[in-house]
């Protein structure tokens, strides 16, 4: 939420977020970061061909 | 949907993730080396005909005897092999035209050419307990040293289609051992979209972008076809999974599954029946995101690809399997 509501004041109290809205951030990062270690070596970009030459018509 | 499967089917955007920051500085640093594009290689002297066998180092390349039933062959057309494949291709008297090398990794990947810093068996255990080669699990230090001499000597006769990803470790070694290298660009994103890596990769140093499909067979497989030409292919030790019976902890990713789902690790491996060999293989969630992936790009392949593995979990409507004797000998089609 925190990242589509933004003021244009300053608020004189500090608003905590919800305890299970950072947990979920957390487990999000951890899971991220899990993956990360799981994925391959190369990427794979669906529907873009084999080869890419800049201007060079792809094969 | 199955646990292996779900996180398997995120695992395009974790590769991104895991190569994309260390593979862009590894590009930079290559920079002052690279003499040769690999759009080069079209025009090279790489074996007769159309035909090619892509070795990847699969457990069936032992299993199998793949590369022993390859050489008894007689086979004239293309052979081009994955880094984790050389050591056994020489070992076995077969010489690639061609060795595909792509992970960005640091220290690991330089041993598949023979590391000469090896000196001590390192805390790292992942050539001990890899499937790709058995050879290092065995004896690490003495596997390291033949290696060195095999591909010193074979160096010179070998071509190596090398990504900008790659460490500047391997740089070295394929220079010192005289092999001749000819980059590309891994595509790391749509170079449609904007603000891309894959073009500004390419704006920086105008090597061709290779979609690589997750893994370095793939490529191999993306090279012989999209680069060399070639338009019947293929594929020894092209697993993408285990030998029924391997334990948990002999897999790939197994340090890593079970960091992320602790003792629940085993519900991430997915078992997949072999028709062509009647059995059942483990795989885990990379494996399988390399599988579907390979399907996937087989549909637009403007070549025929044949699985001639005879094991593992890579097969579907454009990748028949076929044993390698059929395939040398012009056929494998169902």
């Amino acid at each position: 939420m925190t990242e589509f509501l933004k003021g244009n004041y300053e608020l004189t109290v500090k608003i905590e977020e919800p305890a299970d809205e950072a947990e979920t951030s957390a487990t999000e990062e951890f899971e991220k970061k899990a993956l990360s270690r799981l994925g391959g070596s190369i990427c794979f970009v669906r529907k873009k061909g084999f080869l890419w030459n800049g201007d060079t018509p792809e094969k | 949907m199955e646990l292996g499967r779900r996180i398997a089917s995120r695992l395009t955007e974790a590769t991104f993730e895991r190569v994309a920051a260390v593979g862009l500085a590894n590009a930079e640093r290559n920079q002052r080396v690279i003499r040769h594009s690999i759009l080069e290689l079209a025009e090279a002297s790489l074996g007769e005909g159309n035909s090619a066998v892509v070795v990847a180092a699969g457990p069936s390349l032992h299993r199998r005897r793949s590369l022993e039933r390859l050489k008894a062959s007689a086979f004239t057309g293309t052979i081009v092999a994955v880094d984790g494949a050389l050591g056994a291709c020489l070992r076995h008297g077969v010489t690639p035209h061609v060795v595909v090398t792509v992970d960005p990794h640091a220290e690991r990947i330089v041993r598949w050419f023979g590391d000469p810093m090896l000196v001590a068996p390192p805390r790292d255990d992942y050539f001990r307990r890899q499937e790709m080669d058995p050879a290092h699990a065995h004896d690490e230090i003495m596997a390291n040293r033949v290696l060195i001499e095999l591909v010193d000597r074979c160096g010179p006769g070998m071509k190596v289609a090398i990504a900008t990803s790659a460490a500047p470790a391997v740089v070295d070694r394929c220079e010192k051992a005289g092999m001749t290298l000819y980059w590309w660009n891994p595509m790391y994103d749509d170079y449609d979209r904007p603000g891309s890596l894959s073009r500004r990769l390419h704006a920086m140093n105008g090597l061709p972008c290779l979609n690589g499909g997750g893994n370095v067979g793939t490529a191999a497989w993306v090279v012989t076809h999209a680069v060399l030409g070639k338009t019947r292919v293929g594929l020894l030790g092209m697993d993408f999974g285990y030998v029924p019976g391997t334990p948990y902890a002999r897999t790939q990713y197994y340090p890593e599954l079970r960091e992320l789902l602790g003792d629940g690790f085993a519900e991430a491996f997915i078992h997949v029946e072999n028709p062509f060999v009647s059995e059942t293989w483990l795989t885990d969630p990379a494996y399988y995101w390399f599988r579907d992936v390979f399907l996937e790009m087989a549909g637009d392949a403007g070549c025929e690809t044949f699985n001639c593995t005879e094991g593992g979990i890579l097969f579907g409507a454009n990748v028949p399997m076929a044993a390698l004797e059929t395939f040398v000998a012009g056929g494998g089609r169902p």
